[in-house]
């Protein structure tokens, strides 16, 4: 990785009672939480929690209404263009430049993160061969399936090496083969204990595999945080799942089994 | 299901359609405030507006053309070289060449927006027999037509009734049905053309030349009125030539040729064959086999289109060829330079962008070719040359802000990359540069091929050029301003143009300002205006500079 995290702080990414509000509606409430270097922090939560709301704020998409938010000890308020530059973000929908194809995407991205030709090529083309790109890179990104966009916008992310990565919910509609790519990429990334992780999804199976320590949030508010451990402890379970954990955090437990009632037999 | 359904059904997905067609909203445009309810509303009288505007052209048009027919004594010049049936049935043959220019050039545009609003494959999964969905599709073609192929329909027989009689009114109906039919299969042949080799092209250099090319066809629709009203004086000419020589080929062929025969019928009709005899003696049966032919194609043409419009509602399937990736480079270069780049590779798949980009570079290549062809003599010529480099100037500053709006296609990733303000607007500034440089280098070659005098107009161009310059930075500078202050895309083209037209006010006075100085100061010597002129367009590019770049804009 060439990218040096600068300032004083190592941390990749801290979050001080962070705030977000649509019109009146709040969707994040005073959030705290640092991803460590060498860390994949997971971002939990149900639709609507305001995971997608926080990492916006933390990519500069979404101007927080309050708290504070820093990268590598970056403000990401006043260094708007310092921040965007030491981190690689995969959002969660692909609304990209449709009329581009993707190897003309990837060197616009590349021109704009100020990376040479050889450097950006070298990576592009590792990167697509491990995720089986080829002749799509040429076609226009409007005729392409939900995955090959999935898998250009996740190159844009890593093409430039960037110390801290933000992804929203970046293995939907990946396939097993890129799925397992994607995961092992990031075991590595971090593996240097210099880099960090901001991982956002719904899928517990795949934070309890990846993510070091996990946020759950609910409503945005941050319900519980730690390693896998530390929430069992939290719940007094020794022996809960993820989801488990989860369910038992955000008090959905017993409304997920009145749920399943109501609804009686597929059949009848 | 019945046709009845198959309406019901239509009127849903063109709901959707129109809310496509003005907020774009699938391709990443930010959505404007207010209710969604009003927003539908809103865009279906939007849609309808441009129709209503698009059927009273064609309704102008056509009695425009009837009272070309009707006042004959106004144009004593042409009538007293050609017969009069011959002028009337060349009157009638412009009106229906409009029609299906105007037509087709509608479609051109909207078809693209019909195909990208994904409508008749949100409709294929549900349980709709396959009949009721074509029949849907057809509905929602037929639709994009209505207003604007009813007027034709309705308007044309009645102004030709009126100036020629009801029965030349009503032989109009074939020509008349016949030009809605053609109009309606080129636009579908060129929607399909512009899916699969336009927005659907691969990258390349030899492609990007193809997409041009198309795109430049795509806006001659746009000029048919102006080259009908340039061309009209030299058709009539050579049909006058042609009615001086009596009967050949060249006159058998005009007779048979579309849309001449379909425009003689009502002439005939009204006064008889005898009218237009003087170009072939057997007029009757060529006019009868040309028009049935062309009857018959468009008969074929409608029962096409019934079966290709559901086709053509699908993106293509994805092909699949397996290429090693390792062939493929990726070439990087400045932040501005990129977004002038992506700014002409998005332009060149998207006819909107494209057409703001070829009108300026276009129009100055048709102003350069009616320089060159003037008859008149030379310092009349120079200012009608320096005229042009002057509308080339404005209309470039005019579209180029524009070009923001290419900003907001993928407005939430953009933002998230680490380029600065300062970079889209210089990488906007030389796309406006650009188009300024390459349609006034276009009038400059036209008229130095017939006057040279390098001084007097390189020297205008190169005055001109800060000028041009510092409106676009004025443009953008405020854009940028207020798209900071609003915190969202306001540039839309479609829900936030008044804006951009709006900021394009300041910058046509700046880019107007110079020349209006020279042609002030030029009595006085030419060295002088173009001094003058030179030293306001610096002026104006140092004042404006901070306001692109100063503090609250980058």
């Amino acid at each position: 990785m060439e990218t040096t995290p600068p300032g004083p702080s190592p941390t990749p990414l801290s979050l001080t009672g962070l705030s977000v509000k649509y019109g009146e509606r709040p969707a994040v409430q005073s959030l705290s939480l640092t991803v460590q270097p060498g860390e994949i922090y997971g971002l939990l939560g149900s639709n609507g929690a305001g995971k997608t709301s926080t990492i916006k704020a933390i990519v500069g998409l979404v101007r927080p209404d309050a708290g504070e938010v820093r990268v590598f000890g970056r403000d990401a308020l006043r260094d708007t263009l310092g921040v965007k530059a030491q981190v690689g973000y995969v959002p969660e929908t692909s609304m990209l430049y449709e009329a581009l194809s993707p190897r003309e995407f990837l060197e616009f991205v590349a021109s704009v993160r100020k990376m040479d030709s050889a450097t950006a090529t070298r990576r592009m083309q590792s990167y697509a061969e491990a995720f089986r790109l080829g002749a799509e890179l040429e076609e226009p990104i409007a005729t392409l399936s939900n995955g090959t966009r999935q898998k250009v916008l996740i190159i844009a992310a890593l093409l430039h090496a960037p110390p801290l990565l933000i992804l929203d919910e970046p293995l939907n509609s990946l396939d097993p083969r890129s799925v397992r790519i994607m995961k092992d990429v990031l075991l590595r990334y971090v593996a240097g204990g210099t880099h960090g992780v901001l991982f956002s999804t719904h899928t517990m199976e795949v934070a309890e595999q990846l993510c070091q320590r996990v946020g759950i949030l609910d409503r945005g508010v941050l319900r519980g945080e730690g390693t896998l451990t530390a929430l069992r402890g939290r719940v007094a379970a020794g022996d809960a799942s993820l989801e488990e954990i989860f369910l038992r955090l955000t008090e959905e437990e017993a409304g997920v089994r009145a749920a399943v009632d109501s609804l009686g037999e597929p059949s009848a | 299901m019945s046709w009845r359904e198959a309406f019901r059904v239509s009127s849903v997905g063109f709901s959707e359609l129109c809310f496509q067609a003005v907020y774009a909203f699938r391709q990443g445009n930010v959505l404007p405030p207010g209710r969604s309810k009003n927003l539908l509303a809103r865009s279906r009288r939007r849609v309808i507006q441009s129709k209503a505007v698009i059927a009273a052209v064609l309704g102008l048009l056509a009695f425009g053309a009837a009272a070309l027919i009707h006042q004959k004594s106004l144009n004593p010049e042409v009538l007293s070289s050609i017969p009069v049936g011959l002028f009337e049935s060349a009157v009638l043959t412009g009106l229906l060449s409009l029609d299906v220019a105007l037509l087709w050039w509608t479609g051109v545009q909207v078809v693209p927006i019909l195909i990208s609003s994904g409508v008749l494959p949100v409709l294929e999964p549900l349980p709709i027999d396959s009949r009721t969905l074509r029949r849907v599709a057809v509905i929602l073609y037929l639709r994009l037509f209505d207003l604007p192929a009813l007027t034709v329909l309705i308007a044309t027989p009645f102004a030709v009734a009126l100036a020629m009689g009801p029965l030349a009114g009503l032989a109009t109906i074939p020509g008349v049905l016949v030009v809605i039919l053609y109009a309606l299969a080129l636009s579908l042949l060129t929607g399909r053309f512009f899916l699969r080799r336009i927005q659907g092209s691969r990258g390349g250099g030899g492609r990007a030349i193809v997409r041009w090319a198309y795109l430049v066809l795509w806006l001659v629709p746009a000029f048919a009125m102006f080259a009908f009203i340039t061309a009209a004086p030299a058709f009539f000419r050579a049909l006058a030539t042609l009615a001086t020589q009596g009967p050949s080929l060249a006159s058998g062929l005009l007779v048979a040729a579309f849309p001449f025969s379909l425009a003689s019928l009502p002439v005939i009709v009204s006064a008889g064959a005898g009218s237009t005899a003087i170009l072939s003696p057997s007029i009757d049966v060529v006019l009868a086999a040309a028009a049935l032919a062309y009857v018959a194609l468009a008969a074929w043409a409608g029962i096409w289109l019934s079966r290709s419009v559901r086709s053509l509602l699908f993106v293509p399937a994805q092909r699949t060829a397996a290429l090693a990736p390792g062939t493929w480079t990726l070439r990087t270069e400045g932040s501005a330079w990129a977004v002038l780049r992506k700014d002409l590779r998005i332009a060149s798949r998207t006819p909107g962008y494209a057409f703001l980009i070829l009108l300026p570079i276009l129009d100055a290549a048709a102003l350069g070719l009616l320089t060159y062809a003037s008859p008149s003599q030379g310092p009349v010529v120079t200012s009608l040359a320096l005229g042009a480099v002057t509308t080339a100037a404005l209309l470039a500053t005019f579209f180029g802000p524009a070009f923001f709006a290419i900003e907001v296609l993928a407005y939430s990733y953009g933002r998230s990359l680490p380029l600065s303000n300062r970079s889209v607007i210089l990488g906007k500034v030389a796309l406006i540069t650009l188009m300024y440089v390459v349609g006034a280098g276009m009038i400059l070659g036209f008229t130095l091929l017939r006057f040279f005098q390098p001084f007097t107009f390189g020297a205008f161009v190169l005055a001109e050029l800060p000028a041009v310059v510092a409106a676009a930075f004025l443009e953008l500078g405020l854009l940028f301003r207020s798209a900071r202050r609003r915190g969202l895309a306001i540039t839309n083209l479609y829900s936030g143009a008044w804006f951009a037209v709006l900021v394009s006010v300041p910058g046509l006075l700046l880019a107007g300002l110079p020349p209006l100085l020279f042609d002030l100061v030029l009595p006085s010597g030419l060295m002088l205006a173009v001094g003058v002129m030179a030293a306001v367009a610096a002026l104006e590019l140092a004042l404006t500079i901070p306001v692109a770049f100063g503090r609250g804009a980058s």
